[in-house]
C-alpha cells in the first residue's frame, strides 16, 4: 500500500505545434528571429487547468470526460512523461503507464530484447527482468515467438508483450489510458483479471475509459473532466452518470444540451428540471422511519413534481456507504418497465420486502433521467438511511441465513437461528 | 559547468539502460545482414583499399608528414566519420525514439549518449583496418609502425567529451526543428575542409589562410588523434590542453541546452 498520487493546481499548457501552418523550420527561426520569443496565448493551448486531485494508496480513480477534456494529459503528468506548466505533482511508489500497449518496441529487435529494455524502462535491472521473463512470455502466450523480432508479430501479440511487461514489474501504481480496448476478448478477460488481482494486492489504479461501464466496475471514485476543468468528482457510478447525462443532453440539444443540464448543487444535484423530485423518504412497515433494522421490510419513497411532461423516463436509485462505495442499485428501466406518460405530481414507490443491509449509514441517490442517461433531476445523497442490527456483520451484505450440520457440533446459540 | 557533472551523473545512474539501448541499436542496424558486425570493419577497409589505389597511382599528393597518403588520411578520416555519424544520427534520435519518449516514461538525455556510444562501436571495430594497414606499410619499409597507436584511447577522450556534448545539443534542437540534420549535413561538409584531415597545417603555405585555420578548434582534436595513430609521437602539450578544453566546453554547453529544452522535447517528438 504505497502508491500515492497528490496534484495540487495543476495546469498544463501546449505549445500548438504548426505556426501559420507551416512546421517550423531552422531556417523560419533564423530568418525572423523568433527562436525564443516567447508564446502568445493564440498559440497556446490550454489543456489542465487548476486540476486537484488527490489519489490514497489503494484506491482505484477513473478519469472521464470528452475528447480533448484533458484525462490523458493528466495521466501522463501523474507518469512522469509530461511536467506541468504550473502547480506541483507528488507521486509515490513506483509507477507503470500504460499508454500505448507496446509502445517503443523496437520492430527489428527480438521480443526478448524488448521485454528487457521495457522492463529496465519501468525500473527493473536486467537481471529482474530476465529472471521474471518466463512469466511474461506465458502470460503474453508468445512462447515460440519471444526470440523473433517484433515486426513479425501479429498486433494482438504486440499488445499481449506490452501489458505482460508493464504488468510484471510489481508497480505500486498503475496508470492505464484506454488500453484494453485493444486485443480480443479473451485477452481483455486476462487483463481485467490481472487488474483485479492487483487491485487486491493493494495497487493504486488511475484509469481513464470511455468505457463507462468498465469505469463504474474497476473504480471507486471518478473525475469529469471538460476542458481540462473538473466538472464533477465522487463515487464512480454517480460521476458516470452525469456524465451520460451531459452526453445524452449533448446529442439531443445539438450544442446548448450542457446548458439544458443544470448543475443545481455543486457535485451533488443536476439535471433539466423537466421533472424534480422533491422529497426522498423511508418506510417500514407503513410507518415512515428514518433507522431501519436490518432485515425488514423497507420502502422508499420519491416524490415527484412534473414541469414539463415527458414520454421517457427512468427512476433509479442507488445505495453508498457512508465511504462512498456503491453497495447496489436498480432502475424501472433494468427492471422491465416501460414509461408511459409522466405529468402532474405523485410518488414512486421502491419496495424491499427485507432489507439485508449490515448495520450502518446508507446513502441513497434518486434520479430520474431519460433512457440514453439525459437526467431530469439526478440527486446524489438524496437521503441517508440508518440500518441497524444486533450483531455488527462485517461488510454490507446481511442476508438472513443458517448454518446446518450432519452431527451435532453446537449447542442452540443465545440469539438461535436468524 | 554543474550541467555537465549532472548529465554525466544521469548517465550513469542509468547506465545499464544505455548499455541495454546501444546494443540494441547495433542488433537493429546489423539484423538480417548476411555478415554482420563485419560490416564496421568491411566498410573502412574497402575505404582505405579505394584511397591506397586512388592515391598512389591517379593521385600522388606531396604534403610534409603525410606519406603515405593513403594512411594519412584514412587515420584523420576515422575520428571524422565517427564525430560526423554521430552528429548526423543524433539529429534524430529523439524523433526516432518518440514512442519511448511520449508512451513510457524515459529519461532522454540516454538517447544522445547511446547514438554517441553506438558510432565508437563502429569506430572501435574499425581500427583493427588502420592497424593492419599501418602494420602492412611497416613490413613494406613505407613507413615506420606508430607503438603510439596503443594510447589511442587517451586521443579518443576529447573526441568522446565533444561529439557527445555536440549530440545533446542537436538531438535537442532536431526535435524542435526538423530540417536540423539537412542544416547539418551541409555544415559538416564546410567543416570537413575547414579541418586538417585531408592536408596538414605545416603543409600549407598560404598565410592567412593556415592563421585562419588554426582557429578551428577540430584541428587540435584532429591533431592529438593522428598524431599517435600515425606519425607515432605525441602532440604538443597546447594541442593536448586546447583538444581536451574543447570538448569540455562542448560537453558543458551541449548538456545545458539539452537539460533547457528537456521538457519541451516530449511534447515536441
Amino acid at each position: 500500500m504505497r502508491g500515492r498520487i497528490v496534484l495540487r493546481d495543476v495546469t498544463k499548457v501546449y505549445r500548438k505545434a504548426v505556426r501559420e501552418g507551416r512546421f517550423q523550420s531552422v531556417k523560419g527561426a533564423l530568418l525572423h528571429g523568433d527562436l525564443l520569443r516567447g508564446l502568445s496565448p493564440r498559440e497556446q493551448f490550454v489543456a489542465l487547468e487548476d486540476l486537484g486531485l488527490e489519489v490514497a494508496p489503494g484506491e482505484a480513480v477513473a478519469l472521464i470526460g470528452p475528447n480533448g477534456s484533458g484525462k490523458s494529459t493528466a495521466l501522463k503528468l501523474i507518469s512522469g512523461i509530461l511536467r506541468p506548466s504550473a502547480g506541483e505533482v507528488e507521486v509515490e511508489g513506483r509507477v507503470t503507464a500504460l499508454i500505448e500497449l507496446g509502445a517503443g518496441f523496437h520492430p527489428e529487435i527480438p521480443g526478448r530484447e524488448n521485454v528487457i529494455i521495457n522492463g529496465m524502462l519501468l525500473g527493473l535491472s536486467r537481471a529482474e527482468v530476465e529472471r521474471r521473463l518466463p512469466e511474461i512470455v506465458s502470460f503474453a502466450g508468445i512462447e515460440e515467438f519471444i526470440d523473433q523480432p517484433v515486426k513479425v508479430y501479429s498486433s494482438g501479440m504486440f499488445v499481449r508483450l506490452g501489458f505482460a511487461v508493464a504488468v510484471a514489474v510489481d508497480p505500486d501504481i498503475l496508470l492505464i489510458d484506454e488500453v484494453l480496448a485493444v486485443g480480443d476478448a479473451a485477452f481483455t478477460r486476462r487483463c481485467l483479471d490481472r487488474i483485479a488481482r492487483m487491485r487486491r494486492e493493494g495497487v493504486t489504479l488511475v484509469i481513464v475509459s470511455h468505457d463507462l461501464d468498465l469505469v463504474t466496475a474497476l473504480a471507486d471514485r471518478a473525475v469529469y473532466l471538460r476542458r481540462g476543468r473538473v466538472v464533477a468528482e465522487g463515487p464512480a457510478d454517480a460521476v458516470v452518470a452525469r456524465y451520460r447525462s451531459d452526453v445524452a443532453g449533448e446529442e439531443a440539444g445539438d450544442t446548448e444540451g450542457q446548458e439544458r443540464v443544470r448543475v443545481v448543487e455543486e457535485g451533488r444535484r443536476w439535471g433539466t428540471g423537466d421533472v424534480e423530485i422533491e422529497e426522498v423518504t423511508f418506510s417500514s412497515g407503513g410507518v415512515p422511519l428514518r433507522v431501519v433494522p436490518s432485515g425488514a421490510d423497507c420502502t422508499v419513497h420519491i416524490r415527484y413534481r412534473v414541469r414539463q411532461p415527458v414520454e421517457d423516463f427512468v427512476f433509479g436509485l442507488a445505495w453508498h456507504t457512508s465511504e462512498g462505495g456503491l453497495v447496489g442499485g436498480h432502475n424501472t428501466q433494468l427492471d422491465g418497465l416501460e414509461p408511459r406518460r409522466l405529468n402532474g405530481a405523485g410518488e414512486v414507490r421502491c419496495r424491499y420486502g427485507a432489507l439485508q443491509l449490515a448495520s450502518g449509514e446508507y446513502w441513497l441517490d434518486v434520479a430520474v433521467h431519460a433512457a440514453d442517461g439525459l437526467a431530469y433531476d439526478y440527486w446524489c445523497r438524496a437521503a441517508r438511511l440508518r440500518v441497524t442490527a444486533p450483531v455488527g456483520w462485517p461488510g454490507v451484505w446481511a442476508p438472513a441465513h443458517s448454518w446446518e450440520c450432519d452431527q451435532p457440533l453446537w449447542d442452540a446459540g443465545p440469539r438461535g437461528e436468524r | 559547468m554543474r550541467a555537465g557533472a549532472e548529465v554525466f551523473g544521469l548517465l550513469w545512474h542509468h547506465r545499464a539502460l544505455v548499455v541495454a539501448l546501444v546494443r540494441r541499436d547495433l542488433a537493429a542496424r546489423y539484423r538480417a545482414s548476411l555478415l554482420g558486425y563485419l560490416w564496421s570493419m568491411l566498410n573502412p577497409l574497402l575505404l582505405l583499399a579505394v584511397y591506397a589505389v586512388v592515391f598512389t597511382t591517379v593521385f600522388q599528393p606531396r604534403m610534409a608528414g603525410a606519406k603515405p597518403y593513403a594512411l594519412f588520411l584514412f587515420a584523420g578520416l576515422l575520428p571524422w566519420l565517427f564525430f560526423s555519424g554521430a552528429l548526423l544520427d543524433a539529429a534524430m534520435t529523439l524523433v526516432d525514439n518518440g514512442p519511448l519518449l511520449a508512451k513510457v516514461v524515459c529519461p532522454a538525455e540516454v538517447f544522445p549518449a547511446v547514438t554517441v556510444l553506438a558510432h565508437l562501436v563502429h569506430h572501435v571495430l574499425a581500427l583493427p583496418v588502420l592497424l593492419a594497414g599501418l602494420a602492412g606499410c611497416a613490413v613494406l619499409g613505407l613507413h615506420p609502425f606508430p607503438w603510439t597507436v596503443l594510447l589511442l584511447p587517451l586521443a579518443l577522450v576529447p573526441w568522446v567529451l565533444l561529439t557527445g556534448g555536440l549530440a545533446m545539443a542537436i538531438s535537442a534542437v532536431g526535435v524542435h526543428f526538423r530540417d536540423t540534420r539537412d542544416l547539418l549535413a551541409n555544415l559538416l561538409n564546410l567543416l570537413f575542409f575547414g579541418t586538417p584531415i585531408i592536408y596538414t597545417l605545416d603543409g600549407l603555405h598560404v598565410v592567412w589562410l593556415k592563421r585562419l585555420l588554426q582557429l578551428n578548434p577540430l584541428a587540435s582534436v584532429i591533431e592529438v588523434y593522428r598524431s599517435l595513430a600515425f606519425s607515432g609521437r605525441f602532440a604538443p602539450a597546447t594541442d593536448w590542453a586546447v583538444a581536451l578544453g574543447v570538448g569540455l566546453v562542448a560537453w558543458i554547453i551541449g548538456a545545458w541546452l539539452f537539460l533547457r529544452l528537456r521538457d519541451t522535447l516530449v511534447e515536441a517528438v
